[in-house]
């Protein structure tokens, strides 16, 4: 009899349940896409932020004072300390290796060119380069992915050839000499007999002292100085989580699971202790200026959405209650005849609230797809790659619509409850 | 007659309105709230993108090229020229502007970056540099900074084994120079191996009076408004090198983009959804008049007439709440902007007109489902029907 009831109304009158139903699908899907923008948002965030470049740098730890002016290391090459490229490939075996976008050494040369007539500053980077990993696989990294604002005209080196990348303002200084296609000569010093021709092939513009250098790949300024398989600084990219008080706790001083919650969150400091553990005498330091300004602003972003996301959650409530309520009050004459007829307010209730709870629950379940979509939409026009959907928010948003449409659909209830039947169907 | 009928229609109906008013004035609350919010979010954001440090410099044509370690021969730039300059063409926009001369000097024969700049410019454009002094906190500790001071970066003072207070003599060519260290910088950065200390004093170590090499800014603003002032000034200063940092500025401009885009969305669902929930509200409001609109149209009052009536009414109550809704989603907006931000949000009252007609338009529409009823016989619905 009950469910007779019910499907009849569903049956007599669709127009009606669509339009509750239209605003519960809809209170859904921006409940539904907000939820999943918002938990998305930080691990998107933080990889934008990658843009801005390495955060961490690594460094021999016994070393001599760097020379270092505008980011060119003016020491004599056998002067100080140096790190050993075979070790690199073990960054990506840290707890935190997927963290590790991409890491980039650097050698500074002090050298002759040929075309300038002069000393002029060669590094030796990487620009694409294969590293091994201990784990069998390889793992290409480089500028592109440590300095993605570099910009270049031309075409980068490959690793193996004798090619060469020219600052802007160095190529500018030098028009003849200096040309993509031209071949320039280089030597450590103007009197040594090691000298090597290099292609050009590329002009590259940095914003950085990189404009006034020669960029070689790295097993090139290896040979020049006679460093070979070293390097001098390392810049990592790694995807890390906005330092709170406990991540600047001294790891010695914290409990033994204290010290796991700090070892397995992706703390800039953690990821910088795990690197010091697999590679031995460096010193890693966060690049401050770009840690911080990360750690600020995306903490900034993810409360403001979160604020954000709970108005959407209550405008979506209040958008679903007030439908829910004008429906109910809507059909207070149904329930004026119903209540003529015998029924008691509870079984009232109960056909209203079936009614209800069936329409969320399709109408939560529909808003759910709508609103993964919607977040997929929103998430490839603000990011550039879709937010895949959670269907851990599936129970979430359900309960949500029925929680609403319950609220929604009790107040105006219990309203028409108290009500006598006969003022109701007389039309008062 | 009009205004009578609408004063006793909202006088009389007190307790109904009461609750469509709450729905209006609640809905506008967010709305301003969030667009006040929206409005401010990118200067708010490029504020604090004032911690990356300089975003634009200006280097002499042609800028070092030929080292030897020890010896810096780098061209140099006029210190008065290009002070004048920045400070004719200066805007709000510049938060500070620091020159920078760098020599290798010697300490006790180690060779040791030092940087000649206004110490107290440097530390503006540098807000992540934590400095230990010895002194106790609460001392500004700026004020009473002597000339002589000098800040050590902090592998230095490891390297060199120097403490606050401790002195220092720096070597270069055959002059010297005293210093005090005045504290250690943990920077982050390049500055860790470098001494800071003042323009004036370095420019006599080194012999170059009134000479810099770069000079670095800090320039607030999205990045078109960098670049403007970028151009300004390069005009300003013919034959110079301005140009903004790219690591920095690159950055920033996309992600202030891709932030307000984000919050931009999520404002732009919660307005369709708060605009429903009015528009539902009011939908109810109206169904309920069916009864005046039957007694109306029996007493001879044409269809328009009466539909202009509830539009004025629902009208009013759209105004009214909107108003109220406007002045709350300020305050919602300030408590937002001191969570979010830790200051104040800016108020824009343009917001205002905007939220108000939109609570107008909203209202109407809600009551426009009335206009179906013209078609609908007097007698019927006041049979109750």
């Amino acid at each position: 009899m009950f469910a007779r009831i019910v499907g009849q109304s569903f049956a007599r009158n669709p127009r009606r349940k669509l339009l509750t139903m239209a605003a519960l699908v809809l209170g859904i899907t921006v409940a539904t896409a907000t939820l999943t923008v918002a938990l998305e948002v930080g691990d998107r965030m933080a990889r934008e932020f990658r843009s801005l470049g390495a955060n961490l740098l690594v460094t021999p730890e016994s070393d001599t004072l760097p020379l270092e002016i505008g980011g060119v290391d003016y020491r004599p090459v056998d002067e100080g300390a140096y790190l050993s490229e075979t070790d690199l490939g073990k960054l990506k075996t840290i707890f935190w290796r997927h963290n590790i976008l991409g890491f980039t050494p650097f050698l500074d040369v002090p050298a002759y060119v040929s075309a300038t007539g002069g000393a002029t500053t060669l590094i030796g980077t990487w620009y694409d380069h294969e590293v091994a990993v201990p784990d069998g696989t390889t793992f290409k990294t480089g500028v592109s992915v440590t300095h993605p604002w570099w910009e270049i005209q031309g075409r980068w080196f490959s690793d193996a050839a004798n090619e060469c990348v020219v600052g802007a303002s160095l190529a500018a200084k030098y028009p003849g000499a200096i040309a993509i296609g031209k071949t320039i000569y280089v030597a450590q010093t103007e009197k040594s007999s090691d000298i090597r021709p290099l292609v050009v092939t590329g002009i590259v513009s940095t914003g950085d002292a990189e404009d006034n250098a020669i960029l070689v790949p790295l097993s090139m300024a290896q040979g020049i100085s006679n460093h070979s398989g070293q390097f001098r600084q390392l810049f990592v990219s790694a995807l890390t989580k906005p330092a709170d008080a406990f991540a600047e706790r001294d790891p010695k001083s914290l409990t033994p699971t204290e010290y796991d919650r700090w070892f397995c969150s992706p703390y800039i400091s953690s990821i910088s202790y795990q690197i010091k553990q697999v590679i031995p005498g460096v010193d890693v330091r966060a690049i401050r200026r770009v840690a911080e300004t990360e750690g600020r602003i995306l903490s900034r972003v993810s409360t403001l959405l979160w604020i954000v996301t709970l108005a959407a959650l209550i405008a979506a409530g209040l958008a679903v209650a007030a439908t829910s309520a004008a429906a109910v009050l809507e059909r207070r004459i149904e329930i004026g005849v119903m209540k003529a007829i015998g029924a008691t307010n509870t079984s009232v209730t109960a056909l209203f609230l079936t009614e209800h709870l069936t329409l969320a629950l399709i109408g939560g379940a529909i808003g759910f797809f709508l609103g993964a979509g919607l977040a997929r939409f929103l998430g490839a026009s603000v990011f550039g790659t879709p937010a895949s959907p959670r269907f851990i928010l599936l129970p979430v948003v359900l309960g949500l619509a029925i929680l609403v449409a319950l609220i929604g659909g009790l107040i105006p209830l219990r309203r028409a409850a108290r009500f006598d039947p006969a003022p109701i169907l007389r039309g008062e | 007659m009009f205004p009578r009928l609408l004063w006793k229609l909202l006088r009389n109906n007190r307790g109904r309105l009461a609750v469509a008013l709450v729905a209006v004035i609640s809905g506008a609350t967010v709305i301003s709230a969030l667009l006040n919010v929206q409005f401010d979010i990118s200067r708010k954001l490029t504020q604090e993108f004032q911690m990356l440090g300089p975003n634009l410099v200006i280097a002499p044509p042609g800028r070092m090229q030929t080292q030897n370690a020890g010896a810096a021969s780098a061209p140099l730039m006029d210190e008065a020229t290009v002070a004048g300059q920045i400070e004719r063409t200066r805007t709000p926009v510049l938060i500070s502007a620091a020159p920078y001369l760098y020599i290798v000097a010697r300490v006790a024969d180690t060779p040791v970056v030092v940087a000649g700049t206004q110490l107290a410019e440097a530390e503006i454009l540098n807000p992540t540099w934590k400095q230990e002094t010895g002194f106790p906190r609460y001392l500004p500790a700026t004020r009473m900074r002597p000339a002589d001071a000098c800040i050590v970066g902090r592998n230095v003072a490891r390297q060199l084994k120097l403490a606050p207070g401790s002195p220092l003599e720096l070597k270069y060519l055959n002059r010297t120079a005293a210093m005090t260290v005045w504290s250690i910088l943990d920077s982050g950065g390049a500055e860790d191996n470098q001494i800071v200390a003042d323009l004036t004093a370095v420019q006599t170590l080194a012999g170059m009076k009134g000479q810099i090499q770069v000079e670095q800014l800090r320039v607030n603003g999205t990045s078109s408004e960098i670049s403007a002032y970028a151009a300004s000034l390069s005009k300003s200063l013919p034959g110079y090198d301005v140009r903004p940092v790219r690591a920095v500025s690159e950055a920033e401009g996309n992600l202030l983009n891709r932030t307000q885009l984000l919050i931009f969305s999520m404002v732009l669902l919660i307005l369709v959804l708060t605009a429903l929930c009015v528009l539902a509200t009011m939908a109810a409001l109206a169904m309920e008049r069916r009864a005046d609109v039957g007694l109306m149209k029996a007493l001879g009052g044409t269809i328009s007439r009466i539909l202009g009536l509830f539009l004025a009414e629902v009208g009013v109550l759209g105004a009214v709440g909107g108003l109220i809704g406007c002045v709350a989603g300020l305050a919602l907006a300030q408590w937002m902007g001191q969570r979010v931000f830790g200051t104040s949000i800016t108020p824009r009252w343009e917001i205002f007109p905007l939220t108000i007609a939109m609570m107008v338009a909203v209202s109407m529409a809600g009551a426009l489902p009335l206009r179906s009823l013209g078609k609908i016989k007097p007698a019927v619905i006041l049979r109750g029907e």
